[in-house]
């Protein structure tokens, strides 16, 4: 079981931090020194971040609308949309002053770096998410699917291979890059809560059949966006993860 | 046992995750991971992992009574 909207409320309130204060001096230093493959590994997985956090930081505002007949979920979902921003603006942060990524602005980064991840990986953040978030937008009834395809998908499992594969390859590099380590480890932080509050609200509601089939292969599917920036292994723990997680929210299948 | 005993007896401590929200219940268990119903929460093993976020046993701490009343 999983604890009331009151406690995540609680918790966002705890948990703040500034993108803005972490001291990117030494990775800006340390970047230029990688070899080939560093530089491919650490480029493409943040190049997904950028892609992934400001499609979820765009779209939540739709399903914030769509709580709007409980004032504690929406107020969670107005907290979490916060986090997201500031997921998005420490990823552009990290391209823009540690690797020179170029674009006068977020836009204009993201499409310098869109060829560095899958077409699978860009499918599932600028096509399906936005698609089921003007899905919620249209009827509300719809915050259950539009939760188990962001929460659980794309953030119990897609952002979560990415959040530990990053933080596995930062600690393996030839240099160190200890400010990204940091707020990667912070964003993952807030991930967690954002994770168990979707899987509070998908404990919640009532999901038919087809909906659980779908929750687990779209997982299944989507463990494999990250495509070779990610090793089999750690495909193989997160799907595990996503499975365990469903099971524990009342999703049977087996 | 007489009725009054059984009342007197106290409830099964619950641990929360901190992380996600996830409340470990002793009377549940964690069955998909090998954690029968009835495990008291001090005998899982140290490398147990919440079931939601992944977040490690040592984030876990134990639920105050009254905590979480609608629960």
């Amino acid at each position: 079981m999983i604890t009331g909207y009151g406690h995540f409320a609680q918790l966002a309130e705890s948990l703040q931090w500034d993108e803005t204060a972490i001291d990117l001096t030494a990775d800006a230093e340390a970047f230029p020194q990688l070899d080939q493959d560093e530089y491919d590994q650490v480029l493409g997985l943040l190049a997904g971040f950028c892609i992934g956090e400001t499609s979820v930081a765009t779209h939540l505002t739709s399903f914030n609308a769509a709580a709007s007949s409980d004032d504690m979920m929406a107020e969670v979902f107005t907290a979490q949309a916060r986090d997201e921003a500031r997921h998005a603006r420490f990823f552009d942060r990290v391209v823009r002053e540690v690797c020179g990524v170029p674009g006068t602005n977020m836009t204009e980064r993201v499409d310098a770096l869109r060829d560095r991840v899958s077409p699978d990986l860009v499918e599932l953040f600028e096509e399906r998410l936005p698609a089921i978030a003007a899905s919620v937008a249209e009827d509300h009834e719809n915050l259950t699917a539009a939760v188990g395809l962001y929460h659980m998908i794309l953030e119990g499992v897609v952002l979560t291979a990415g959040q530990h594969a990053l933080l596995q390859t930062l600690k393996g590099l030839s240099v160190k890059m200890p400010g990204v380590v940091k707020g990667m480890e912070l964003v993952l932080r807030d991930e967690r809560w954002h994770i168990g509050f979707g899987s509070r609200i998908i404990q919640s509601a009532d999901v038919v059949d087809d909906q659980m089939e779908e929750l687990l292969t779209q997982g299944t599917k989507a463990a494999s966006a990250w495509g070779d920036l990610i090793a089999q292994d750690d495909i193989a723990h997160v799907e595990h993860l996503h499975q365990r997680r469903l099971k524990s929210v009342g999703i049977k299948f087996w | 046992m007489t009725v009054e005993q059984t009342e007197a007896r106290p409830a099964a401590k619950r641990w929360l995750c901190e992380m996600c929200g996830f409340i470990y219940d002793p009377e549940e268990g964690d069955p998909d991971s090998g954690i029968p119903p009835g495990t008291p929460f001090e005998d899982i093993p140290d490398d147990w992992m919440c079931p939601i976020c992944g977040a490690e046993k040592a984030d876990f701490r134990e639920v105050e009574p009254g905590e979480f009343p609608e629960m």
